[in-house]
């Protein structure tokens, strides 16, 4: 009876130290060793803010890819869908840039059986590795956003990397770098000194499919809610074309 | 969303995955289908006359399973790398686990398979003739002692324990079936946990079938000693019992499947669209409901039905075809709805890749008649 009433019993001292000291041993190390701190966590997040007030359609993105990444005939790794509103004289015209979403949680590197699709620790990026890949399409199917194709060249699986031969030269994307209107906006999310973080700052952006909590880096400005995934409602009703 | 919207440039995607992966997911299904049957089947009548149906539930599937990757292998971009998905693994992704099911199940019916054709084969080693070399060396040149009933219960517990571990790999393989698809979750029509029990449904239909067809078609084509016969005739009857519950049982999951396809907003009721009067709706109604589920299930209502040689093989084949229907509806259907645009995905079947699934399946029915011209498959009196 005595011992129930003491404030603090033994086991509960014992395990509230070993938790301290734990917490405690971790910090230190992590002090000690910085590095290992910045191996949990991404030292940058490349990301890109897509303003579609400023596209006009001109494709000029699509194009700049193609050439800079030798994109197959009939392949895009970069593309803008364009949609027209309303009837009439009051009619308003929608533009959606399209490109890998580079997902913090993507399914294509989830579902990839050899792990050919893998990501930079250091900035997020999703790449493949040509040397791995088999080839075998579940990426393909796999990506809700329709951002990924087999290459017919090289017979593996082919998207988007935000030209990562330019950027880790210092360079922006190709796409970023062609665009008329300045409407694509590349850089660290992490980053809030950097453009992209500027950018975002007092503006609401969106995302696609939001849904399937993919957590993507693409951002949109003022993109058309009409645009923004794939138009079942149109299917439904029996209206295809 | 009821604003007038004219789409003036977009992409189509198209179906990455064809037939060939619908098809290797079906006779997947259909391989640890029929080998839980027929080892169920085995559990519940125990007796020696069922024997060989067993044999043939347990060693055609593994004929199936050793072919089988090659539906996946033609598939692949790179074909001359499909053995490195064994050690390149990657943890989260299904297939690479379904590797390594796939292959454990096909070595588990291997094993079982020798142990059930083994106190024969001891046999038949004995015996002089133009094989008996090649029946020492099946049995590894070990000649043990004694009647085919004392081998047979020497090895009873390794036996049976081999026909637990395949039988464990069979559900562990019809449940990865489900998980694959399910594992999509951009995909509204495979992001379902009903896809487990619909490979289920379609196992044992398929499995149980496809034991019906194959004894027919074994006893049509090659000799079977007249008691052999009759006894394997009963057993495949009562096999019709089985059909006809699991076709039920295959209705009502996919009733189930489209009532919560009802409930998963408008992408689940395209869904179920791409069934009813969508894409894939002829091969729906007309395979798949008509001749796979109601056509079968009406000849296997009844007894004298179940007992005609012809009936029976017709439900079977019915069932069948019922089944790869609906795993390539099921499989293509989800490829068909579009992920950016407004219109169905384009789907242009190969057919190249249809006469190479062709052929293989009819290399493994030769496998399988060249194997019961080779193999014991019969009891034999000792």
């Amino acid at each position: 009876m005595k011992n129930r009433h003491k404030a603090v019993d033994r086991r509960e001292f014992l395990r509230s130290f070993g938790v301290g000291a734990t917490v405690l041993a971790g910090g230190g190390l992590l002090l000690e060793r910085p590095e290992m701190l910045q191996a949990a966590v991404p030292q940058k997040k490349y990301g890109m803010v897509i303003d579609t007030n400023r596209c006009i359609g001109c494709h000029g993105c699509t194009i700049a890819c193609i050439s800079e990444n030798n994109v197959p005939e009939g392949y895009y790794r970069s593309w803008v869908k364009i949609a027209e509103k309303g009837t009439y004289p009051t009619t308003s015209t929608h533009f959606l840039p399209r490109l890998c979403n580079q997902c913090e949680d993507a399914p294509c590197l989830n579902l990839c059986p050899t792990g050919a699709t893998y990501r930079t620790h250091e900035d997020g990026v999703v790449h493949v590795n040509r040397d791995v890949c088999v080839g075998c399409r579940i990426c393909v199917v796999a990506c809700p956003y329709g951002s990924r194709f087999v290459n017919p060249l090289t017979h593996t699986a082919d998207k988007c990397d935000f030209c990562y031969h330019r950027i880790t030269k210092g360079l922006e994307p190709a796409c970023v770098d062609a665009c008329t209107g300045r409407a694509r906006i590349f850089g660290d999310l992490n980053d809030p000194k950097s453009r992209v973080s500027r950018y975002m700052q007092g503006r609401s952006t969106q995302r696609l499919r939001v849904d399937l909590d993919t957590r993507p880096k693409i951002h949109y400005v003022n993109a058309d809610e009409s645009i923004m995934g794939p138009d079942y409602y149109r299917l439904l009703s029996g209206r295809e074309s | 969303m009821n604003e007038s919207v004219q789409y003036i440039y977009w992409i189509e995607h198209g179906v990455a995955l064809g037939y060939l992966i619908a098809w290797y997911l079906w006779l997947i299904s259909l391989a640890e289908g029929t080998h839980i049957v027929a080892h169920l089947s085995w559990l519940y009548y125990r007796s020696e006359d069922y024997r060989p149906l067993e044999k043939i539930g347990t060693f055609q599937p593994f004929i199936i399973l050793a072919l089988v990757p090659l539906f996946l292998v033609v598939d692949l971009g790179h074909p001359e790398r499909f053995y490195t998905m064994f050690y390149h693994w990657h943890w989260t992704s299904p297939v690479a686990y379904g590797v390594y099911i796939i292959t454990f199940c096909m070595i588990s019916y291997a094993i079982h398979s020798y142990y059930l054709f083994r106190p024969e084969l001891i046999y038949r080693a004995r015996e002089k003739g133009p094989l008996q070399r090649i029946y020492q060396l099946t049995v590894f040149n070990r000649m043990e002692e004694g009647d085919l009933g004392e081998i047979r219960s020497r090895q009873q517990g390794r036996e049976r324990c081999w026909a637990g571990v395949s039988l464990a790999f069979s559900f562990l393989g019809l449940i990865y079936l489900g998980i694959l698809l399910s594992s999509f979750k951009g995909r509204v029509m495979w992001h379902s946990s009903v896809m487990v029990f619909i490979f289920f449904g379609f196992g044992i239909c398929s499995g149980s079938a496809f034991l019906i067809l194959l004894t027919h078609l074994k006893n049509a084509f090659v000799h079977t000693p007249f008691k052999a016969l009759t006894a394997q005739r009963r057993y495949l009857a009562e096999f019709g019992i089985i059909l006809k519950y699991a076709l039920l049982g295959q209705a009502a999951v996919f009733f189930i499947y489209f009532v919560l396809l009802q409930y998963t907003g408008i992408g689940g009721r395209l869904a179920a669209q791409v069934f009813f009067d969508g894409p894939r709706a002829f091969q729906f109604w007309l395979f798949q409901v008509i001749i796979g589920l109601a056509l079968p299930f009406a000849l296997m209502l009844f007894e004298r039905l179940r007992e005609s040689i012809l009936i029976s093989c017709v439900a079977a084949l019915a069932t069948m075809t019922g089944t790869l229907f609906g795993c390539m509806n099921l499989f293509i259907g989800g490829q068909l709805l579009p992920m950016t645009n407004f219109r169905w995905e384009q789907f242009i079947p190969e057919p190249g890749k249809i006469t190479f699934g062709i052929v293989t399946m009819a290399v493994m029915f030769i496998a399988f008649l060249v194997t019961y011209k080779i193999l014991p498959y019969e009891n034999m009196e000792s």
